[in-house]
């Protein structure tokens, strides 16, 4: 029976989850205004913590390369906002996709030049870009350098409107994940992270693979950023290239599992809740983060996915054997 | 003269990364593990030898250092045994994420017990001293971090090419397994390679203490620089961290002068990825001796 269950389930796999993303995200920006503010803005943080997540999981997780330059996706995406709306005073939708778009470019100059590298070298070096850009834009007057950046009244919209935007990203994010980790391209991506060597001779292109999976997530990332800025209403370079961004998304995976969909929802959630109720104990949730990140790689290396997985996999098992 | 002044102070500073990256670049060269939790271990050793003069009240920072140091080996003993070694079983990443995790810890239990404020600076007289020898200025406390810089790398090439620990480090570092074949305790080499790594790790601490400010968050800054130079210098190579650090500190300085102060960390930074991208093995790339 269970098996018949899961037989169904794989065969409309697809569809399936699709039609579970559109479903409940429909329900989601329906109900926005059932919501108080306070709450809007929660979800919205939330959302977004997801969308980081889901966006470098694609890298970090399928593609097996540890990004600690995410946050310059996050900066490219909330900066390119606030200056197109500043300077040319584009409507604000079609300013979000086109800072987007530029960061998903940035993502493809530099990932061309990071693929060269593997494994821990790729985490130091995109590091090094990301503190390199960050030195940047402390200093560029062009956008007001240390100084705080105000967003301009476009982008001033209700917190209601706020969290449909990160609602419709999510989705967004979700959709094209599932279907790119599902398409050829997203075989080809796990096969180069599980066995490099293997994949290379049957055909699989290193770089020709990566880049797109880069664009993906320095579009999906700065698509955050964009959002992130709209909720903030001010920009800082501290608060937008910070290196935190790579951080929360690299342990946020890490935590709910490396390479899986759900993962980075669940960890999300967990950290997301964490900050939440011990906000007045910011440095002791941090602590416990990263004493949670340790025990986690540590003891469960698959995340909180792989041992939930693991577990329903025994009582599976303990069924089939019963019935024999 | 300026440009002499410049080129000695630069060579000098360099002196000081070197410090700062050898232990970083011993580790690597032994295990392959990329310790990112280096930088916290500078910055806790300058914080523990300012514990230690705070109980003592008093001494001098130096040598207080050297007693810190073999209390942070020791801390990190059973870390690397207990917590690094057995992850790094899963391939280069889980090892790499587990050090980042604890340099996570060490950064916010800092902060939790210091705040985020700098570390008070010592009164020294050499920290502050600066000789002038035929009009050029240098500042003393550089000159004591190159000659601990040299120091440290003969002391360290010396332990590991004339001591049964240093046969045992390399055995362990070409082949674990065939080590381990023979009798070597290769989990217990490689905790004992953190520790020796983490007390020149918190001698740095403090020569950076002495030199610069520093706040528990300093640390992720002097990581990247450590590690730039120990890929300049090509990684695990004892001779070539020294180089390394040599070539960092002049091209700081030759930035800092050309192109303006402000602008240090994205052209150090800037080398690291250039070089990372150009030569991933390091410029001066060799088999690793050590």
């Amino acid at each position: 029976m269970i098996r018949q269950i899961f037989g169904f389930i794989a065969k409309f796999r697809d569809p399936f989850t699709y039609g579970t993303a559109v479903v409940v995200a429909a329900v989601l920006y329906l109900t926005a205004s059932s919501l108080d503010r306070g709450q809007q803005n929660d979800l919205t943080s939330l959302f977004l913590l997801m969308t980081l997540a889901l966006a470098w999981n694609l890298v970090g997780g399928y593609g097996g390369q540890f990004s600690l330059g995410h946050s310059i996706f996050v900066g490219v995406g909330s900066y390119a906002t606030a200056v197109i709306l500043t300077l040319l005073g584009w409507p604000l939708i079609p300013t979000m996709i086109i800072a987007a778009v530029m960061s998903a470019l940035i993502g493809l100059l530099l990932a061309y030049p990071l693929l060269r590298l593997r494994g821990p070298y790729l985490a130091v070096g995109s590091l090094g870009m990301a503190v390199a850009a960050y030195g940047w834009m402390i200093n560029w007057d062009f956008t007001k350098a240390s100084q705080a950046y105000a967003m301009p009244k476009e982008a001033q919209v209700d917190f209601a409107t706020m969290y449909q935007f990160a609602t419709v990203l999510l989705l967004i994010a979700i959709v094209s994940i599932v279907a790119l980790v599902r398409s050829p391209l997203g075989l080809r991506l796990v096969a180069l992270r599980d066995n490099e060597l293997g994949a290379a001779s049957i055909g699989v292109k290193r770089v020709r693979t990566l880049l797109p999976v880069w664009a993906l997530s320095g579009l999906l990332t700065g698509a955050m950023g964009a959002v992130y800025a709209v909720q903030q209403g001010t920009l800082t370079v501290d608060g937008t290239f910070n290196i935190q961004f790579s951080l929360d998304a690299a342990i946020i995976c890490v935590i709910g599992g490396l390479g899986t969909l759900s993962g980075p929802f669940i960890g999300a959630i967990i950290i997301y809740f964490l900050r939440k109720y011990s906000a007045e104990y910011q440095n002791y949730a941090l602590l416990i983060e990263a004493v949670v990140l340790v025990i986690v790689v540590r003891f469960f290396p698959a995340g909180i996915v792989g041992l939930i997985s693991k577990g329903f996999r025994a009582i599976v098992h303990r069924r089939a054997a019963a019935q024999k | 003269m300026d440009f002499v002044n410049n080129l000695v102070s630069g060579l000098l500073l360099g002196g000081l990364y070197a410090v700062a990256a050898l232990g970083l670049s011993i580790v690597f060269g032994t295990m392959k593990l990329v310790n990112l939790m280096h930088g916290q271990l500078l910055i806790l050793g300058a914080y523990l030898t300012s514990m230690l003069i705070a109980v003592i009240g008093g001494g001098d920072p130096l040598l207080v250092g050297i007693a810190a140091a073999a209390i942070l080996a020791v801390l990190i003993y059973p870390v690397q045994r207990y917590i690094i070694t057995p992850v790094m079983a899963q391939g280069e990443e889980p090892p790499m994420t587990v050090t980042f995790g604890i340099s996570v810890v060490i950064t916010t239990l800092l902060i939790i017990i210091f705040k985020s404020s700098p570390l008070p600076t010592w009164t020294v007289d050499y920290a502050t001293t600066q000789w002038e020898i035929f009009g050029v200025r240098i500042r003393e406390i550089y000159v004591i971090a190159t000659g601990i810089a040299l120091l440290f790398v003969l002391a360290l090439m010396w332990i590991l090419k004339r001591t049964a620990f240093g046969r045992q480090v390399r055995a362990a570092s070409i082949d674990a397994e065939a080590a381990g074949l023979v009798g070597i305790d290769v989990k217990k080499t490689y905790a004992r390679v953190m520790s020796l790594s983490s007390f020149v790790a918190a001698i740095a601490g403090v020569l950076i203490a002495l030199s610069f400010s520093v706040a528990p968050t300093t640390g992720t800054g002097w990581l990247l620089r450590a590690f730039t130079v120990v890929v300049i210098g090509g990684l695990g190579s004892l001779p070539g961290t020294l180089i390394g650090g040599f070539i960092v500190g002049l091209v700081e300085t030759a930035g800092a002068v050309w192109i303006g102060p402000q602008y240090r960390d994205v052209i150090v930074f800037g080398v690291l990825v250039v070089i990372l991208l150009v030569r991933p093995n390091g410029l001066f790339a060799k088999v690793a001796k050590a």
